[in-house]
């Protein structure tokens, strides 16, 4: 340090200030004269702050996942507190079903109930078809050789999606419920009553001929109906929606618009065969040929 | 005994020759203020995605070199504020030299008229401090247009003068606590 006097030293003092402001007038006008410089000079800068700035953003990025996991435990706690009433709320309707199975093989068991045949199924992709007579029709990997038969029933993954009409080999073709030709008795599982579900190429068929005492209720199930003996009852259709009032539809649970695997159920209603009784003429059945009802007729004369 | 060349000797009062201790506790006293505005501008250069820090840094820098320079110039000397303001330039994208004009002239002003200041009560130093905030924010503005030779919008400048007049308060309560707890120390 050089030994100045006390006056000499403020007057440097109060020089500083204007100095220092004409340095810094005279590094704007060289920074900008200069600019390759003042950019060196920055990046001289920056590179040596990097590692600094590295670590804030380290540290400002750990406690983001810490808070975060943390905000993800709470929300995890609070589920499983959701899940844990949830598991006691099924532990409880598990044992109601339990209680009801038993109950159930009771009844039948008292009534000399008969079981129903398990129904032979087999599995097959959906290819898209490029022809046919119908509007909204699919085109199976599974024709007679996998035992496939005309009449049998296609269900998707949670419902029913149409009827087997030709079949060839290796190939069968399935008359979807959406199709303006498909035409099925249905029943409204609320009420068992009785309607017919009749596809207009929409995605959504219609609810027609049933009971006007007994209105589809918006929201309610619809199932198979065994009335014509085309279909076994209570396979699973979809749910009552009203369009317009007194429009009643039916949303199928069975996603028809991509379809990508059926299975096709051979309930083996063609072979419950009426037993005959005398004196009673039949009605034609749909699917048996129109020479069976002759026949009985002439049996019977 | 010898003349002391070190510069306690040539200091108007006389005093007892400190300590290393002491020196250093100085030293950090004095380099408080600066330390602080350095991290301030380390920490809001980062990529850390805050909301509004291009606006907020000068706002912080402006209100704390003002509060340091009128009631502790020697904590925020003048080549101090102008490293400070140079090395905020290096950081950030403001032409060079522009910030440390700004910030000496802040400080000058609050050098100048610390002792009119004084006497006056916080919200009149506040209102002062209202004219010369938006005065540099005008001019940071002023220059930013005259280098691009273009009108910029001045709706960020206003922002920013906004911003730098409303962050003093809090700023000035924190430094006046720390103020009066260093004053305590030295009572001690």
């Amino acid at each position: 340090m050089i030994p100045v006097s006390i006056q000499m030293r403020q007057a440097l003092g109060k020089l500083v200030l204007p100095l220092l402001v004409l340095l810094s007038i005279g590094i704007i006008i060289g920074g900008q004269a200069d600019r390759k410089l003042a950019d060196k000079a920055r990046m001289t800068v920056a590179d040596g702050l990097a590692p600094l700035w590295g670590l804030m953003t380290a540290a400002q990025n750990r406690a983001q996942a810490i808070s975060s996991s943390l905000r993800e435990a709470g929300r995890m706690a609070s589920e499983n507190a959701r899940l844990q009433k949830e598991n006691d709320n099924l532990r409880r309707w598990y044992d109601v079903a339990v209680s009801l199975t038993r109950e159930n093989d009771t009844l039948k068991t008292a009534l000399h109930w008969i079981p129903e045949p398990t129904p032979a199924f087999v599995t097959g992709r959906v290819v898209a078809d490029s022809g046919g007579i119908y509007a909204r029709a699919v085109l199976l990997v599974a024709g007679t050789d996998s035992g496939v038969r005309v009449g049998n029933v296609a269900l998707a993954a949670n419902g029913l999606a149409g009827r087997v009409t030709e079949t060839g080999a290796r190939s069968a073709r399935i008359l979807l419920i959406t199709d303006i030709a498909s035409r099925l008795p249905v029943m409204l599982d609320a009420s068992h009553a009785t309607a017919i579900m009749g596809g207009d190429n929409t995605p959504l068929p219609r609810l027609m001929y049933y009971a006007q005492d007994t209105r589809p209720i918006e929201g309610e199930r619809v199932v198979t109906s065994d009335q014509a003996g085309a279909f076994p009852a209570g396979l699973p259709i979809g749910t009552v929606h009203y369009l317009h009032p007194g429009q009643p539809v039916v949303v199928p649970f069975a996603q028809l618009d991509h379809l990508t695997m059926l299975r096709v159920f051979d309930f083996g209603q063609a072979l419950i065969d009426p037993p005959e009784a005398p004196g009673h003429v039949p009605l034609a059945h749909p699917r048996q040929t129109l020479t069976l009802p002759l026949k009985t007729l002439l049996g019977q004369g | 005994m010898m003349p002391d060349p070190s510069m306690s000797a040539w200091e108007p009062e006389i005093r007892p020759r400190q300590t290393v201790w002491q020196r250093l506790d100085h030293g950090a006293r004095r380099l408080l203020p600066s330390l602080f505005i350095a991290l301030i501008i380390i920490f809001f250069s980062a990529p850390l995605n805050i909301p509004g820090a291009a606006e907020l840094l000068p706002a912080l820098v402006i209100a704390t070199v003002f509060f340091w320079s009128f009631w502790r110039p020697t904590g925020m000397s003048g080549v101090a504020v102008f490293l400070l303001g140079l090395f905020m330039d290096l950081v950030g994208f403001t032409p060079l030299g522009v910030s440390a004009f700004i910030l000496l002239l802040v400080h000058g002003v609050a050098f100048y008229s610390r002792f009119g200041l004084m006497r006056l009560n916080f919200l009149l130093v506040w209102g002062v401090f209202a004219l010369v905030a938006a005065a540099a924010c005008l001019l940071q503005w002023g220059l930013a247009c005259l280098f691009r030779l273009s009108m910029l919008d001045i709706a960020p400048a206003l922002f920013e003068a906004l911003l730098t007049i409303g962050v003093y308060p809090p700023l000035s309560a924190l430094f006046s606590w720390i103020l009066h707890r260093l004053d305590e120390k030295e009572d001690i």
